[in-house]
């Protein structure tokens, strides 16, 4: 009787549990040859697209937003908790380690 | 699906075949209105930003998904929808309830819930803006309010019309107060509930993008505000289509199994495209 909605649910569920594994995946990758990271750090975050206003508030969140410069978004502060959630965003096309200048 | 659709004397693949017909038809005239409206495009000759043909319009939703936006904005109003809903549901079951069993709450309440009823969500949100700011609580509360009185009125309705000699012969067999809810008020009502929580969720689906017009940052009401004030106005289109699919989604995967289960079921009503 009830079918339909418990599959729709669970379609629901997975895709959501699949878009999660690929997160944590893709932050894994991106991750990798950054190597251990600091507590706090500066880290330069490239888009394949000049980033919108969403992006540049979902990457405030993550830290201090100092620049924009091309599809490069340059961030201070950054915890690792934060740059894992970056790292995992599919939109997020490179992470590095920026100096701070 | 097929068992809830079964109708007696007809064999499931006719039904097949009917539903087939049926998806083809409403696909045709779809697909009849699409052709029209990209062929009229150059005949307008006005820019996309006043007339946006169907192409620009997939090709907006291409990158609202390329670049993010469309994915968080959804889950986003989602999010705000359903726990609006839940929130409303439930506050409208207990209220209903409530006022349904017990006459001094219902004369204290009465007046004050009609004079509510009458002020509509939109009124309601400048104020909320006031009290909460711009997020997620105003967002909640002008849901939960858009909900709120459907439920409860059709609970009120159910709660009061369950059958007196039920009720009576339960008593006389000893049972208790929760008893008597369980056993004759509440499925007596459930009817009751499922057409309030039915004509609540498209309520509060009208009300979320009014509300994240007003009051957010990110959902698809947000994203069709936002495709106006930038240009965008494929943008504006996708965010409306968006809005339409999910709601026929939802109606088609949660809201007609259940009514189906419970209402149709007890024939208390047929649907419309039975009837047909």
């Amino acid at each position: 009787m009830l079918r339909v909605p418990l599959i729709a649910t669970a379609v629901i569920v997975v895709v959501l549990a699949g878009g999660w594994a690929t997160s944590l995946v893709s932050a894994q990758r991106k991750l990798e040859p950054l190597g251990p990271t600091a507590p706090r750090g500066d880290y330069r975050v490239t888009l394949d697209f000049a980033p919108e206003r969403f992006h540049q508030l979902r990457l405030q969140e993550a830290g201090r937003l100092v620049e924009v410069r091309g599809n490069t978004v340059f961030l201070r502060d950054v915890t690792p908790p934060a740059l894992r959630a970056i790292a995992g965003e599919y939109w997020v096309g490179a992470v590095e380690r920026w100096d701070g200048k | 699906m097929s068992e809830a659709l079964a109708l007696p004397g007809v064999a499931p693949a006719r039904l097949t075949r009917r539903g087939v017909g049926r998806f083809a038809k409403g696909s045709a005239g779809v697909l009849l209105l699409l052709a029209a409206w990209q062929l009229s495009v150059p005949l307008v000759g006005l820019s996309p930003y006043f007339y946006p043909a169907p192409s620009d319009v997939v090709a907006a939703f291409v990158d609202l998904m390329r670049k993010g936006i469309l994915p968080v904005y959804f889950l986003d109003s989602m999010g705000r929808y359903f726990a609006g809903l839940a929130a409303g549901a439930l506050l409208g079951v207990a209220g209903g309830v409530l006022i349904g069993l017990n006459r001094t709450v219902a004369l204290t309440l009465s007046p004050l819930l009609r004079f509510l009823f009458a002020i509509v969500e939109v009124a309601w949100i400048p104020i909320f803006v006031v009290w909460f700011g711009y997020g997620w609580k105003t967002i909640l509360l002008a849901l939960v309010y858009v909900v709120f009185f459907p439920v409860l009125y059709n609970t009120l309705v159910g709660v009061r019309t369950a059958p007196q000699a039920l009720v009576n012969a339960l008593r006389s067999l000893g049972a208790n107060r929760v008893q008597v809810l369980r056993y004759a008020i509440l499925p007596a009502a459930l009817p009751g509930i499922i057409t309030g929580l039915r004509v609540g969720a498209g309520f509060a689906f009208r009300g979320l993008v009014f509300a994240e017009i007003v009051a957010a940052k990110t959902g698809i009401g947000y994203l069709i505000f936002e495709g106006t004030q930038t240009q965008q106005t494929a943008r504006t289109i996708v965010g409306m289509v968006v809005m339409g699919l999910t709601w026929l989604a939802i109606d088609q995967c949660y809201l007609r199994p259940i009514e189906r289960a419970t209402i149709q079921r007890w024939g208390l009503t047929v649907d419309a495209e039975q009837r047909a």
